[in-house]
């Protein structure tokens, strides 16, 4: 892939100024710092002896590794300005000085953090000099919310259990439960990701839907899990979960936007026809109540007609 | 076997860099191996102008000259080409290698470890393995979106574009000719701000609902560039957390809970009922219809109908 030749180049870049100043870098070392498996590094070790000035008749970067240590016989095969550290790139400037500053911003983020991050975004400005003004076009925002987020921060310090008032909007009520943290997620919203005790299940708690909390001093003992993969996003229905289907009219095709739907299929009217799969087909209630004239729920019959039944009882007040 | 791209491009960057002087194309066709193998100038010069720009991606100057014999020759100029002196501490450097995980987008993910490797190259010193990671706050800015590429670029480099727009409402996509100006996440999603050539006015536009290709369009702006541009403040008042004057409701007791958390009032009239006064700002009506027999929306009086009418169209079956 091309990225990866260019990610690679990137590298091999950085890797003979480093490697420069550092004669029998450990393998090992050398990969942690530059954020690498070994065998990664290795393989760029492997390229590097292809490389060189070759237009003075074939000085070629000696390189080499036992696999323990790499040495570089020739270090002066590289002259003039390719020993130098490269200045950033318009990508690399966006990408550290935007993520920086989203980072700086967390309402819950540690002082000291916070501070080091400043200090790191002022000196990279400066060293990006016109660069840098690539990154105004891009602006992050992560909502942490601040009330609740220092409370868990600390127990996931301290390791500590938590009691948790949570509300649910499937059932529009609050309940209770003891949590052990494993870590928190900022993907738009924050979300918790603890071992909850009452279920003996890993669950993801939003943090704006905390309605209280307590740090217990009971330690936290989570079991040992593998780190989900979020990248797919936090709520990833399961194939047994039950069916719902959904016609919206064009008003509603927000629908599509909001679920992750199994499938769609466009109608006549430029609405849709929505198939999703959830845990919890009660919580769609909502969803028909919500979407009034611009749309229906069509299959299970009984959350149809809880829906009208809901509407019904509503309007009674009204009249 | 071909020679692999990563090292045609590093050989080109290491004479460019280290040869003090500037190397003529023909110099440089015939020095570097991989240019050696290309049969036909016509390959040979669309793969070197392909070099040139990735080499520049990722942060090379490279300035043409003319040489003395009349032909062009390439060189990128210590002077132009090095990092400034930049001096990090450790905790500086623990909290840049943390910001750089954040990105999910390819590119961006890349080019955050290419600047950290960089400036490790420049003596930034490692984070304490042994210190306390602390990190359990692990921010993540979305990626995925296909338009987020071309439109990033397109910002910097101040290009129109026009891609296929889907409103949310909107059952087919139209094309949209935009002045892109900047992008924002907010709440997980990306937003592009620019100005809508069309219906001559600033527009936001949800990168998920481009429909397909960004392309770049010829010219320059025509509209004027605003110093700051608020994506956010768009997005939020039309998701409704703008208030633009205040309701009140009757909610059932113990239920409801976002709605009493942003409550300006809340009063108990019964065992059974509370009344709250509330932050009224686009889509309450269909928020509140969502709460069925357990909300009662006493004031304003356009509200009020809002809801009963939506609530009628599900009471209709």
């Amino acid at each position: 892939m091309a990225s990866n030749a260019i990610d690679r180049t990137r590298r091999m870049l950085s890797l003979v100024t480093y490697l420069r100043d550092r004669p029998g870098a450990r393998v090992e070392e050398v990969a942690r710092a530059f954020g690498v498996s070994e065998e990664t590094l290795i393989s760029d070790l492997r390229l590097l002896p292809m490389c060189g000035i070759s237009y003075r008749g074939g000085d070629l970067l000696d390189i080499d590794t036992d696999g323990e240590q790499i040495w570089w016989h020739n270090a002066d095969a590289v002259s003039g300005g390719a020993r130098e550290p490269l200045r950033l790139a318009a990508d690399e400037a966006t990408a550290l000085l935007v993520a920086a500053r989203a980072v700086a911003a967390l309402p819950g983020l540690r002082e000291g953090d916070r501070e080091a991050l400043l200090t790191a975004t002022a000196k990279l400005e400066a060293a990006a000099g016109e660069t840098a003004r690539a990154s105004s076009r891009l602006t992050v925002t992560f909502e942490s919310e601040g009330e609740v987020f220092a409370d868990v921060d600390r127990a996931l310090a301290e390791r500590r259990r938590l009691r948790l008032r949570y509300y649910s909007p499937g059932r529009d009520a609050v309940s209770e439960r003891e949590v052990d943290p494993i870590r928190m997620v900022v993907v738009g919203h924050t979300y918790l990701e603890a071992w909850c005790r009452r279920s003996e299940a890993r669950r993801t708690f939003r943090l704006d839907r905390i309605a209280g909390l307590e740090v217990l001093d009971t330690r936290a003992d989570p079991p040992a899990l593998e780190p989900r993969d979020l990248s797919a996003g936090l709520v990833q229905p399961a194939p047994d979960d039950p069916e719902v289907v959904v016609e919206v009219g064009p008003a509603g095709r927000w629908v599509a936007e909001y679920y992750q739907p199994e499938s769609t299929e466009e109608l006549v009217d430029g609405g849709l026809r929505i198939t999703l799969r959830t845990a919890d087909p009660a919580g769609l209630r909502r969803l028909a109540l919500r979407l009034g004239r611009d749309g229906r729920i069509v299959s299970p019959p009984e959350l149809a007609e809880s829906a009208v039944t809901a509407a019904r009882e509503a309007l009674a007040a009204y009249e | 076997m071909a020679i692999p791209k990563a090292e045609r491009l590093m050989n080109l960057a290491l004479c460019l860099r280290g040869s003090g002087r500037p190397l003529t194309k023909r110099e440089l066709r015939t020095t570097i191996e991989a240019y050696l193998e290309v049969s036909g100038e016509d390959a040979f010069n669309r793969m070197f102008e392909r070099d040139k720009d990735d080499l520049r991606e990722l942060g090379m100057v490279i300035e043409t000259v003319e040489s003395v014999d009349g032909e062009i020759a390439y060189v990128a100029r210590p002077g132009s080409n090095r990092l400034p002196p930049i001096t990090l501490d450790v905790a500086e450097a623990a909290a840049l290698g943390l910001a750089a995980r954040v990105w999910q987008q390819a590119r961006l993910a890349g080019a955050a470890s290419g600047a950290l490797q960089k400036l490790r190259a420049a003596g930034m010193p490692e984070a304490d393995g042994d210190r306390d990671s602390g990190s359990v706050l692990e921010p993540r800015i979305p990626g995925g979106d296909a338009a987020f590429e071309p439109l990033m670029i397109a910002c910097r480099e101040r290009r129109p574009v026009t891609f296929p727009y889907r409103k949310s409402t909107a059952a087919r996509p139209e094309t949209r000719q935009v002045e892109p100006w900047a992008l924002e996440c907010w709440h997980g999603h990306w937003y592009l701000a620019g100005w809508d050539r069309d219906r001559g006015a600033r527009r936001v536009f949800r990168l998920s609902r481009i429909m397909g290709r960004v392309t770049s369009r010829a010219g320059a702006f025509t509209a004027p560039v605003p110093d700051r541009v608020e994506v956010r403040e768009a997005v939020a008042a039309w998701a409704g957390e703008t208030a633009l004057g205040r309701a009140r409701i009757r909610l059932r007791a113990d239920r409801g809970y976002p709605l009493r958390a942003r409550a300006h009032e809340v009063r108990r009239i019964d065992d059974e009922w509370d009344e709250l006064e509330i932050p009224h700002g686009h889509g309450l009506g269909a928020w509140l219809a969502e709460f069925g027999p357990d909300v009662v929306v006493l004031d304003p009086p356009d509200l009020r109908a809002d809801v009963v009418d939506r609530l009628r169209a599900v009471a209709k079956g």
